[in-house]
């Protein structure tokens, strides 16, 4: 059955794979199992992807449950072209590893940066990204 | 939720007892106490039925420790049955401990759904089945169709009360076989095909089965630390609330079978404690209620059915899937006399994830449980899924359901065999669509989506270009909902028998403050009281007289006199020496409807401007009246006073006459400036032509000399203050005057005139 043809409607993305990437930057893969009218997605069989550079690692996470406006961006995912040939899959621990270390020499640069900027007499405003209050 | 009983030599047996009989432990929320668990009629019946039977069978399987026993004692039935059949057992020896524990479980595990109790008493002759590889399900094919009809737990407990308490079990097998099958297996193909899509039969073959335990035989010395603790019917957690049958937030209601209906009773599901054999060959077995969850059909299968008391290492997800093959194969039947539940081919641990694709390695069941989807709609309850939630078993029934009439076309070939497809029911997507299509509601598209229609319509031609319009159904076009007009009028709440408009409003029916009513005067009721005239009614005249006035100048020379022909008609009547009044009047009224006459006036051949000119003379006072505020009317004079001297003696005299008017205008005219000069422009042409001509027939009527008679009476009698200026005083006036008045009177209208003249 051909649901709203023509639309965006995620009724025919069900029982299929998708890639999910929500607000706060993390990447979910999994089986779109149910919806609703907010664009709520169940998944199943989840798993989060993080990718570092060139390496990733997927954290096996279950089901998901996740609110619709946190959804940045959902697309499928082809079961059977499944292969990464750029990417290199590595182990969790040594992905959240990597993560730690990028997240780590980040900091780093930006903090030099804002006291480049703070010798120099220049204050910019550190940018939210998250919708934290 | 469920309470998995551990069955080591620590086996809490006495503990159990005790805590079902210490009064001060008494647990509200503890079913066995005070809910499904604590029917406690059946012991004694069951106790009889299992002493027949250890009578008949003395040369059973014999040597069964009671850890068996003690296994078989979870699940259904009450605490004190655990009494008593180990008592029996070990009367009879181990021999037939087994037996007697199988039937114990296979017939009075309320968890084990019986189907068909008929049966029951006809096979207590049968005695044990023959060695496990022979189904005996085939057995009673007429048995099946009664047994749909039962339902209710209720109605179970009376069939195992009837005591069918053959050693029937549910695959004919012994229960201390491995059909439930720990290990790599075999598949036998009647309960995998049934199951093929069920999540947990394909769970249950990824994860393999557990091993086989070895055989219980040789466990006479566990004895009472292996008997099986009294079946309990759990509560999901002690101390809290029921299981709502329909959960906060469900969306759409699913339907309800009947069978479920009997169960939203039974609030607490009952653990699946696989305790009592089974009544009979389960060979038509209750639908399985719509999806279960795989999680909970694995624990459903975790019956402790055929095994003593685990080895620690079993977890409960291996001993899960001897529910689900047991449950399986009751739901799907035996349509092929098969073997009995086939045994899933080990896949190692549960892969939950899909690094690879979900292994499937299910045969193609063509065949299908035959008769079991027609008898549907009433599901015998399994008691081994009363735990479920009401939802689940209703839509793992329909996924049953609609499994049986999904043959071939495998469109989405990995969907069907994706064990957790279909999770969301058509029912539920369309209530979805249908939310999402009540917000395309409009009333203009192109309005509300006019990107959405524009690329529709592209692709509409595009298609029709590549297909030749062959086929024109191709695209299926989104149809969205027109919105209904509806009568949005307010219309006030009246109850019947209250006074007038009550304050009944609400968020969208907001309640009026006033009875306004919008009444718009039509231009029908406009009407004047008196005579007015309007000045849009001037302007509206005048203007295309400017309009022509100006086209007049515009163009060429010899449209100049049709136009001032048609210019001097529409003020004048054709055929009427007459200015009409009205018209005039109307132009008049206006600042530019002056204007206009006294640039048309130049141009109008001189009889048509001669006649202008009466009119406006003879309407001077009314002019004058409305002229006050603007006072604009001597812009005529020039245009008039040229008209003035091409005047005839006669035309003049007219004139003359017509300025005075009716009796008081003259001095109405005198006070008005350009009546005035107008006046003095008359009288100075009249002795203009006097004394210029001597043939000047002026004189020759009377009038002139009357009229200037009576225009010298009123300058005389007029005060001077009421006296307007002139523009200009002609000088040849008093010579005029001479010639009428005598010299005292001249002289009172020399001192008019020279007041005029000074104050001006």
């Amino acid at each position: 059955m051909n649901y709203m043809p023509g639309t965006a409607s995620l009724i025919d993305d069900i029982d299929k794979k998708h890639l999910v990437l929500l607000r706060d930057g993390r990447t979910l893969i999994g089986f779109l199992r149910s919806i609703d009218q907010f664009a709520n997605l169940v998944f199943h069989q989840t798993v989060e992807r993080i990718h570092v550079g060139k390496k990733f690692g997927d954290i096996p996470r279950g089901i998901f449950i996740v609110r619709g406006e946190n959804v940045v961006l959902l697309g499928e995912i082809d079961i059977d072209k499944l292969c990464d040939h750029i990417l290199q899959q590595v182990s969790i621990e040594e992905i959240l590893e990597e993560q730690r270390l990028q997240q780590q020499a980040k900091q780093k640069t930006e903090k030099a940066k804002v006291t480049a900027l703070k010798d120099r007499g220049l204050s910019i405003p550190k940018a939210d990204n998250l919708d934290e209050y | 939720m469920f309470r998995f009983q551990s069955l080591d030599e620590d086996c809490t047996l006495e503990k159990e007892e005790g805590l079902v009989e210490e009064e001060d432990e008494i647990d509200q929320f503890n079913d066995d106490t005070f809910g499904d668990g604590a029917i406690d009629d059946d012991w004694q019946e069951e106790h009889k039925r299992l002493a027949e039977l250890e009578e008949q069978k003395n040369d059973g399987l014999g040597g069964l420790g009671l850890g068996a026993l003690g296994m078989g004692g979870m699940g259904g039935g009450n605490a004190s049955t655990v009494h008593l059949p180990p008592p029996a057992s070990r009367e009879r020896g181990g021999g037939d401990l087994a037996e007697s524990l199988a039937m114990l479980i296979l017939g009075a595990d309320p968890a084990i759904a019986s189907v068909g109790g008929p049966a029951g008493p006809g096979d207590r002759s049968t005695g044990l089945p023959p060695p496990p590889s022979v189904p005996q399900q085939h057995h009673h094919p007429s048995q099946l169709p009664p047994h749909h009809q039962l339902t209710s737990y209720q109605q179970h407990q009376h069939l195992l009360r009837r005591g069918a308490a053959p050693m029937q079990q549910m695959n004919s097998h012994n229960i201390w076989e491995n059909n439930m099958g720990f290990g790599p297996v075999s598949v036998t193909p009647g309960l995998v095909t049934q199951m093929e899509d069920s999540p947990l039969m394909s769970i249950i073959k990824e994860v393999g089965l557990p091993n086989r335990p070895p055989p219980m035989m040789s466990e006479d010395e566990r004895d009472l630390s292996e008997r099986a603790p009294p079946p309990r019917s759990s509560s999901p957690v002690i101390g809290s609330p029921p299981v709502r049958a329909v959960p906060i937030g469900t969306p759409p209601k699913q339907l309800m079978s009947h069978a479920m209906n009997h169960h939203q009773q039974i609030h607490h599901p009952t653990t699946v404690h696989v305790r009592a054999p089974v009544h009979h060959q389960h060979r038509y077995p209750p639908s399985f209620p719509e999806r279960i969850s795989p999680n909970t059909l694995l624990n459903i299968a975790n019956s402790p059915l055929c095994r003593r008391p685990f080895p620690a290492g079993v977890g409960p997800v291996l001993s899960q899937i001897h529910r689900a093959q047991m449950l399986n194969s009751q739901v799907a039947g035996f349509p092929r006399g098969c073997k009995g539940p086939p045994l899933l081919p080990g896949g190692g641990g549960f892969r939950p994830f899909f690094s690879q694709p979900p292994p499937h390695r299910m045969g193609p069941h063509p065949g299908g449980p035959p008769t079991n989807h027609n008898h549907v709609p009433c599901p015998i309850i399994r008691h081994n899924t009363t735990h479920l939630h009401p939802q689940h078993r209703r839509m793992l029934t329909q996924r049953m359901q609609s499994r049986g009439g999904y043959r071939g076309g495998r469109v989405g070939d990995w969907r069907s065999r994706d064990p957790y497809s279909n999770l969301m029911t058509q029912r539920e997507k369309e209530w979805v669509a249908k939310i999402q299509m009540m917000q395309l509601q409009s009333t203009d598209p192109y309005l509300d989506d006019y990107y959405y229609q524009n690329y529709f319509e592209k692709m509409e031609k595009r298609q029709e270009r590549d297909r030749d319009g062959v086929r024109k159904e191709h695209t299926t076009k989104l149809i969205t909902p027109q919105v209904a007009k509806l009568e949005h009028t307010y219309r006030p709440v009246q109850f019947a028998g209250s006074l007038g408009k009550l304050t009944v409003s609400s968020v969208n029916n907001p309640r009026k403050m006033i009875d306004t009513v919008v009444t718009s005067r039509t231009d029908d009721e406009v009407r004047t009281t008196h005579t007015t005239i309007s000045p849009d009614s001037c302007v509206s005249r005048v203007l295309p007289f400017s309009l022509l006035l100006f086209f007049v100048f515009a163009s060429p020379v010899t449209n100049v006199h049709h136009r001032l022909t048609r210019l001097f008609s529409s003020i004048c009547p054709p055929l009427s020496c007459r200015v009409s009044d009205e018209q005039c009047l109307l132009i008049m009224s206006v600042r530019k409807g002056k204007r206009l006459i006294s640039r048309l006036i130049p141009f109008l051949p001189p009889l048509q401007a001669a006649t202008v000119v009466m009119g406006i003379a003879r309407n001077l006072p009314a002019l004058a009246k409305k002229d006050k505020q603007d006072q604009v009317l001597c812009w005529l004079v020039e245009p008039v006073a040229v008209v003035i001297s091409s005047l005839s003696s006669a035309s003049l005299t007219d004139l003359l006459q017509e300025l005075q008017g009716t009796e008081g205008q003259l001095s109405r005219v005198l006070q008005n400036k350009f009546g005035v000069t107008m006046l003095y422009l008359i009288l100075s042409e009249g002795e203009r032509m006097q004394s210029s001509d001597l043939n000047c027939q002026l004189m020759d009527d009377n009038r002139w000399t009357e009229l200037v008679f009576s225009v010298t009476r009123e300058l005389l009698n007029v005060p001077p203050s009421s006296l307007s200026p002139p523009l200009f005083t002609p000088p040849n006036l008093l010579s005029l005057f001479s010639r009428y008045v005598d010299r005292q009177r001249l002289e009172l209208l020399q001192e008019k005139l020279q007041i005029s003249a000074l104050s001006r």
